[in-house]
């Protein structure tokens, strides 16, 4: 099933002379999780928002459930669930007053959907606590609640572990994992940390201010980034020829005069450090690396470069 | 739309203005009442203690309704419009979806809803002043004049609470825009007798008051029928009154509209 939930092409978004976005192509597919990664400012929520309709769109366009947003507001929203950057409700409300009045508006029949969307994110059901006095987890809860509540198709979520404690993280992630599996769901949700959409994406968008840098499953992306050995040698140029010529391989890279890095991890390290020796080649370290997905988005980020 | 409004009565749960406004329908009636008991010239003026009713109660619509309830709308007004901003909900609407226009539209029926329950109240508490001190005549005419006239100050103060949206600052100072503009109204219908025609018509209080009084006069005693016959050439028909509203009314909403739409990206 490859049939495509979220589309943009060049989608773009211009504040005065700043681009947040710029030619974005994301492709989300039915039933996947996808990742939205990137640093503060990268322009995650600006993305979503405009994905929502709640902000236009400078150039582009998106399509979701393959018709554009632009038109198509009324037949989308209805299936599309979603959370964008902190909460929002009436503090004068408790927490099931405050869904009541969104289940009024979207037209909610069925009668448990508020009680099962709050057992859902670990709320109790017809609680006296004002919204007011809701800590900040509980407020991302009952974000989330409003979002699932009405059973969309598509969830779009906006930082959606912000403030929760970390079993309430394990607790969101395991109920989105569930929505997906079980129950056929398409989920986009951005983050700025890594290990969070690693372990919970089928597939990744790394962006960086305003560009897709990168669009790749997780598992394309972690082969990607696989193990290394990594020599420190007198001379790295020579090195090099040894390599080319005795294994026949152009699979490394020349990091500097004393640092190769060969990405063929099939290769006998023992036979090569010995044929490195044998042409007068000092070797002082060989290491085999794993580069981490994490090193791996601050590189592609131009964040803090790799050990 | 009625989803909307309801949803708008749902959201001012524990909300103490309601109650206020309630309250405030009392501010005017009982003094007033106690005025006219013990004030001479009244007492001189009227022939029965009905006359003197009709005449609290009208002082009653002069200052509760028309100089008291633009106050009370604009900040009433200032409390439904900034509630979506200022509890970032605005978003959550907007994806359900529910359009700006409608959300104006909910709220500004909201308006409406609380000027008539104020009106009402108004009036009610001073026929059961009046009960106490004067003899009542004509309810249902007092009732269907202040419920009237209510909805026509609703409409004509729509334009100041556009602007209160436009400026979208805080509580004071959308709460000393109201002031002003009540201000504004009243000096208005002090002077409208050397102000141009169209300015006393756009000013709502100085348009309902001329119509208000003609009308009054054709059904009741009235105090200052004199004063009204110099207004003469002034004084505008029922359709042209609800004319004019109307049209500022519609505009109001329309730039409302405009201006919560753009609020929202
Ligand atoms: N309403 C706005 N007006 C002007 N600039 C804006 C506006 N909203 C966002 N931006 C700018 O757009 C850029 C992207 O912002 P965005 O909120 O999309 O980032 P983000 O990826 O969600 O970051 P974070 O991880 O901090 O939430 C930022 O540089 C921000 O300053
Ligand atoms: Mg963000």
């Amino acid at each position: 099933m490859n049939e495509m939930i979220v589309e943009t092409t060049n989608l773009t978004k211009c504040y005065g002379a700043q681009k947040s976005v710029e030619a974005l192509n994301i492709h989300v597919r039915r039933g996947r999780i996808y990742g939205l990664l990137g640093r503060n400012g990268a322009g995650k929520t600006t993305t979503m928002k405009m994905l929502l309709g709640l902000t236009k769109a400078t150039a582009g366009e998106a399509k979701i459930f393959g018709k554009p947003i632009g038109t198509s507001e009324r037949e989308i929203l209805p299936h599309v669930g979603s959370l964008i950057e902190s909460p929002g409700f009436y503090p004068n409300l408790t927490g099931t007053e405050n869904l009541k009045i969104f289940a009024e508006l979207r037209r909610i029949k069925k009668k448990d959907a508020i009680q099962n969307a709050l057992e859902l994110v670990g709320l109790p059901y017809r609680d006296k606590k004002l919204y007011a006095q809701y800590s900040l987890g509980m407020k991302q809860r009952l974000a989330i609640a409003l979002a699932v509540m009405h059973n969309p198709d598509l969830l779009i979520l906006d930082e959606p572990i912000n403030g929760l404690d970390p079993i309430g993280i394990a607790e969101v992630r395991a109920f989105i994992r569930e929505l997906c599996d079980a129950q056929g769901k398409t989920i986009l949700i951005s983050s700025h940390i890594l290990p969070e959409i690693a372990l919970l994406a089928d597939d990744i968008g790394i962006i960086d201010k305003g560009r897709l840098l990168e669009e790749e499953s997780l598992a394309a992306l972690e082969e990607k980034n696989g193990k290394y050995i990594r020599f420190l040698v007198s001379d790295a140029a020579k090195a090099a020829q040894v390599l080319l010529q005795t294994f026949k391989t152009q699979n490394f890279k020349v990091e500097n005069n004393h640092t190769l890095r060969l990405l063929d991890t099939t290769l006998p390290v023992a036979a090569i450090n010995r044929c490195f020796v044998e042409n007068g080649i000092d070797v002082s370290d060989a290491h085999v690396f794993e580069d981490t997905l994490e090193d791996y988005f601050k590189k592609v980020t131009g964040g803090v470069g790799i050990a | 739309m009625l989803r909307l409004i309801k949803c708008e009565f749902w959201k001012l749960k524990r909300k103490r203005f309601v109650q206020l406004v309630v309250a405030a329908a009392f501010l005017f009636p009982i003094p007033l009442t106690y005025l006219c008991m013990h004030w001479p010239t009244i007492q001189a003026h009227c022939s029965t203690q009905a006359e003197v009713f009709d005449m609290m109660w009208q002082s009653v619509l002069g200052y509760g309704i028309q100089l008291l309830l633009p106050c009370i709308l604009g900040i009433v007004a200032a409390l439904l419009f900034f509630s979506e901003r200022d509890n970032d909900t605005f978003k959550s609407l907007r994806t359900v979806p529910v359009s700006s226009t409608a959300l104006v539209l909910a709220k500004v029926a909201m308006l409406f809803l609380f000027s008539t329950i104020f009106c009402v109240a108004s009036t009610l508490v001073s026929v059961g002043c009046g009960l106490v001190a004067f003899e009542v005549q004509g309810i249902g005419y007092k009732l269907w004049m202040s419920i009237k006239m209510g909805v026509y100050i609703t409409a004509g103060t729509l334009p100041l609470v556009a602007i209160v949206v436009f400026f979208s600052k805080s509580y004071i100072f959308s709460i000393l825009l109201c002031v002003f503009y009540s201000v504004l109204n009243d000096v208005g219908t002090f002077v409208m007798g050397a102000l141009p025609k169209a300015i006393v018509y756009l000013l709502p209080v100085p348009l309902t008051t001329l119509w208000g009084a003609t009308d009054m006069q054709q059904h009741m005693a009235i105090g200052d029928a004199d004063d009204l016959r110099a207004f003469a050439g002034l004084v505008p028909s029922e359709a042209t009154v609800i004319l004019i509203l109307t049209g500022m009314a519609v505009i109001s909403v329309a730039i409302m509209a405009l201006l919560y739409k753009r609020r929202g990206e």
